[in-house]
């Protein structure tokens, strides 16, 4: 497959369309989860793959796994034809495995040229060159065409201009695999444009890119082949003449619908929750009800805004134009000590960060909202402590060996039913579950959802938001779409395909590229 | 359920009640070692000193313990102490009554609290900031109120409460007591207290669940400035002086003992029982050192070392768990 050259000179001289790196078997499993069933696939060398897949498919577990920030569990990776143990993010780099994330990981106090040369810098008896590396950084960002100064703060360019500098600086590096994880997400048009113009060029430098991408367009634009995940299986490969938008989205979601969605219709009952035109912080004119024994599920992309609607309802952020009703009269909520004093409960996305302390008990997570109620002259009843505690841990089946273990020794699934458990606790009447099963493994699914009918059945309405298209499909009463901030769809339950509420959710992206000649 | 519940229970009481008595165990071999090594450790009159020394830095320790316990630090209990010297020696020899000059003083040591809390949570100042410009601004105010000189008291009634005893225990340590058990139920019995441990563990997740945490923050500050310039009113009745000067560098022995005690600098662990061993501890540690004749230098590196080896094992054994 290598000429003799290329074994002299490995980097530059290997025929595009051989194969620099191979996936065998390879797998992960977390405790609870199998993120990633084994992947058979091959990478070619300077070819611009495509990955695309829903939350939660196992784009990014993949990703980490080939750039050693976590081990896999099984399975071989062979490097240009020689095994690779990819341990360590060291190892993946020093192959000439970079990424570019979502998010920028570099310093934001340092200056752009001080991050290019992170690392590799230009020293010279034992001093920095400053001035040697500004100049060397800028003729670089000269040369990809980007219009940016090398000596200012990265942290003093737009998030965009910093994902353009991550860029660069991993052209830099004698990079030969590259992995961009939704590189577009905080791009302006102008900067994808960029963006892209150095991908090509990358390309062309026989570098290969690996391209994970939610956005359709992008990946028709720019990639030569594109490969399927879903649900943490590899579904297939296709060349990107030879396949569609419909088809990928097919792949992408038709799965076999798991005996896991136990919908039960309760009857409607009186409006709890009204809000009209509302509008806030990433969101814009959003008129919605949540009736008692409804779900309401709200679908969008990440970042469509539904986040910042239910924490807006919620107190957390202040609106800035329309009105929330409770129980038809208006009222005005300024903290999430009013919305839960109405009766209203959020379980947050992240629980970690917003849902639980995690080094003190399960008992006190459950009955933190409620030990105003069972204290008296602010002494707490130990007897009531351990009875609302056990009656919870009881009736939820979390698995704790007991009330006084610490909340981060528990599962992921076990962890959120605490979060569910204090609100049960609490007596509320609107329960917002913001993404509740993400990271939880399909047998805890179903006692959430369980959950969910158990709460109906007892009159209360849900919001329910998820970027798990079948979660939301199968469980919504009613189902609102969400998109860059606005409210584009509505259906009853089972009303519309899951083809056409995805279009629905990714259709602005298109959309707006179409504008741009 | 219920039996499988109390079948595990044990181990995580047993826990906290081991690391107690580890602490008390330390305590006694110490005292046992010292008696042996030195004649003069067992007289009644040293171990009345020890129990006078220890006691100021072991309220200190508790207030400090509630701040820790959410995360933040005091770093201005010392110059409260100092600060709180003053106040009533000259209110006493204005002649004020000295419950109202000890009253006056404690509102002062509110008053400080409460600002901490303004600073932490209006203006968003780290606590190591805001605590650390009061440990130095208080010296100073107080060096500007008695012109750079010490103020003797003149009212022995008030100096008598420190050097007498009741039922053969120093009165100081009987303080230790008035404070340290309703601290312990404040801490391990109140919604209160659960509401340190939460907002130290996770401030976000204690705001979704309707905790107030801006209140939390202040009422930790505020009792760690209460408890100070209680020992403030304690340590003046014991030097029969007021001066701003005074305990200088408490705010670490009182940091020091909580942490020697179990308490986590990271937050959301901590007891009151343990920083009040920590401080007796370390007490005996520096007694010790003065009755065997250690240079008196050495204690420091003493206790430093101390501070290393117990939350070295300490965070070995949480990890083990």
């Amino acid at each position: 497959m290598t000429s003799p050259a290329a074994e002299l000179h490995p980097a530059p001289d290997i025929a595009p369309g051989s194969v620099i790196l191979e996936l065998r078997g390879l797998e992960k499993k977390y405790p609870g989860t199998h993120a990633l069933k084994p992947v058979d696939l091959a990478f070619r060398t300077g070819e611009i793959h495509a990955i695309v897949g829903e939350n939660g498919a196992g784009k990014s577990t993949l990703i980490k796994l080939l750039t050693g920030v976590m081990p896999r569990t099984s399975g071989e990776v062979m490097w240009e034809g020689k095994p690779v143990a990819l341990a360590t993010p060291h190892e993946a780099m020093a192959l000439g495995i970079n990424a570019v994330h979502q998010e920028v990981v570099l310093c934001r106090h340092l200056t752009v040229a001080a991050n290019m040369f992170l690392g590799e810098e230009n020293v010279r008896y034992g001093l920095l060159q400053q001035r040697a590396m500004v100049r060397d950084a800028q003729k670089i960002i000269n040369d990809l065409g980007f219009d940016l100064p090398a000596h200012v703060m990265l942290g003093d360019l737009t998030i965009g201009q910093q994902q353009l500098i991550a860029a660069a600086r991993a052209t830099v590096r004698g990079t030969k695999f590259l992995i961009f994880d939704e590189p577009t997400a905080y791009l302006t048009r102008k900067e994808a444009d960029q963006l892209f113009a150095l991908i090509r060029r990358l390309k062309s430098e026989g570098v290969t890119i690996i391209y994970i991408s939610h956005r359709m367009e992008e990946v028709f634009e720019l990639a030569d082949r594109v490969s399927v995940l879903r649900d943490g299986t590899y579904v297939g490969t296709r060349n990107i003449d030879e396949t569609d938008d419909a088809e990928l989205v097919r792949l992408m979601i038709n799965r076999s619908i798991e005996q896991i969605y136990h919908k039960e219709h309760f009857d409607l009952g009186p409006v709890i929750l009204e809000t009209k035109n509302l509008s806030g912080k990433g969101f814009e004119d959003i008129s919605m009800t949540v009736r008692s024994g409804e779900i309401v599920g709200l679908y969008g992309l990440i970042g469509a805004g539904r986040s910042e609607f239910v924490t807006t309802v919620y107190g957390r952020h202040a609106k800035t134009a329309g009105s929330v009703l409770w129980d038809g009269k208006e009222v005005s909520i300024a903290s999430e000590h009013d919305a839960m004093r109405l009766g209203m409960a959020l379980a947050p996305e992240s629980r970690r960060d917003q849902g639980l302390c995690l080094n003190l008990p399960v008992g006190l997570n459950l009955n933190l909202p409620i030990y105003k109620r069972i204290s008296r002259n602010a002494l707490i009843s130990g007897a009531q402590e351990k009875q609302q505690a056990e009656r919870q841990i009881a009736g939820l089946r979390i698995k704790t060996p007991s009330r006084h273990a610490l909340a981060s020794s528990l599962s992921g699934g076990n962890q959120q039913k605490i979060v569910i458990g204090k609100w049960l606790n609490h007596g509320a009447r609107l329960f917002i579950f913001d993404e509740p099963t993400v990271g939880v493994d399909v047998g805890t699914k179903a006692e959430i959802y369980r959950l969910f009918s158990a709460l109906l059945s007892e009159g209360a309405g849900i919001i329910l938001i998820s970027s798990y298209l079948p979660e939301v499909y199968e469980l919504a009463d009613t189902l609102h779409v969400f998109r860059r901030g606005r409210l584009v769809a509505s259906h009853g339950f089972h009303e519309a395909s899951h083809e056409e509420i995805l279009s629905e959710a990714l259709e602005a992206a298109k959309q707006k590229h179409g504008e741009q000649p | 359920m219920s039996t499988e519940t109390l079948t595990v229970e044990k181990p995580k009481r047993n826990y906290n009640v081991l690391f107690g008595l580890t602490l008390l165990a330390l305590l006694v071999l110490l005292w046992i070692a010292l008696s042996l090594a030195t004649p003069s450790f067992a007289s009644s009159t040293n171990i009345t000193n020890l129990l006078r020394q220890g006691s100021m830095i072991a309220i200190l320790a508790v207030g400090q313990t509630f701040v820790i316990i959410t995360g933040g630090i005091d770093l201005s209990v010392g110059a409260i102490v100092g600060f709180c010297t003053v106040i009533p020696a000259m209110m006493i020899n204005a002649g004020w009554p000295v419950w109202l000059a000890v009253l006056a003083t404690l509102c002062v040591g509110l008053a400080i609290g409460v600002f901490h809390g303004f600073g932490i949570v209006k203006m968003g100042l780290p606590p190591f900031i805001i605590t650390l410009a009061t440990l130095t601004s208080l010296r100073g105010i107080g060096l500007l109120m008695t012109g750079g000189s010490s103020i003797s008291i003149n009212n022995d009634a008030f100096q008598e409460f420190s050097r007498n005893s009741f039922l053969g225990v120093p009165n100081l340590f009987w303080m230790v007591i008035l404070v340290g058990v309703p601290a312990y139920i404040f801490l391990h019995h109140s919604r209160w207290g659960r509401y340190l441990f939460s907002v130290g563990s996770n401030a976000e997740a204690s705001r979704l669940s309707g905790v107030n945490v801006s209140r939390t923050i202040y009422m930790a500050y505020t009792l760690s400035g209460l408890c100070a310039a209680f020992v403030g009113v304690l340590l003046a009745s014991r030097i029969g002086i007021g001066n701003p000067t005074q305990a200088e560098g408490w705010e670490l022995q009182a940091i020091a003992s909580s942490v020697i005690g179990g308490t986590s600098l990271f937050g959301a662990i901590g007891s009151v029982h343990g920083p009040l061993l920590g401080a007796f501890i370390l007490a005996t540690i520096n007694n010790g050192a003065n009755l065997l004749n250690v240079n008196s230098f050495w204690q420091r590196v003493i206790t430093g070392a101390l501070i290393i080896i117990i939350v070295y094992f300490d965070g070995l054994r949480r990890r083990g768990k």
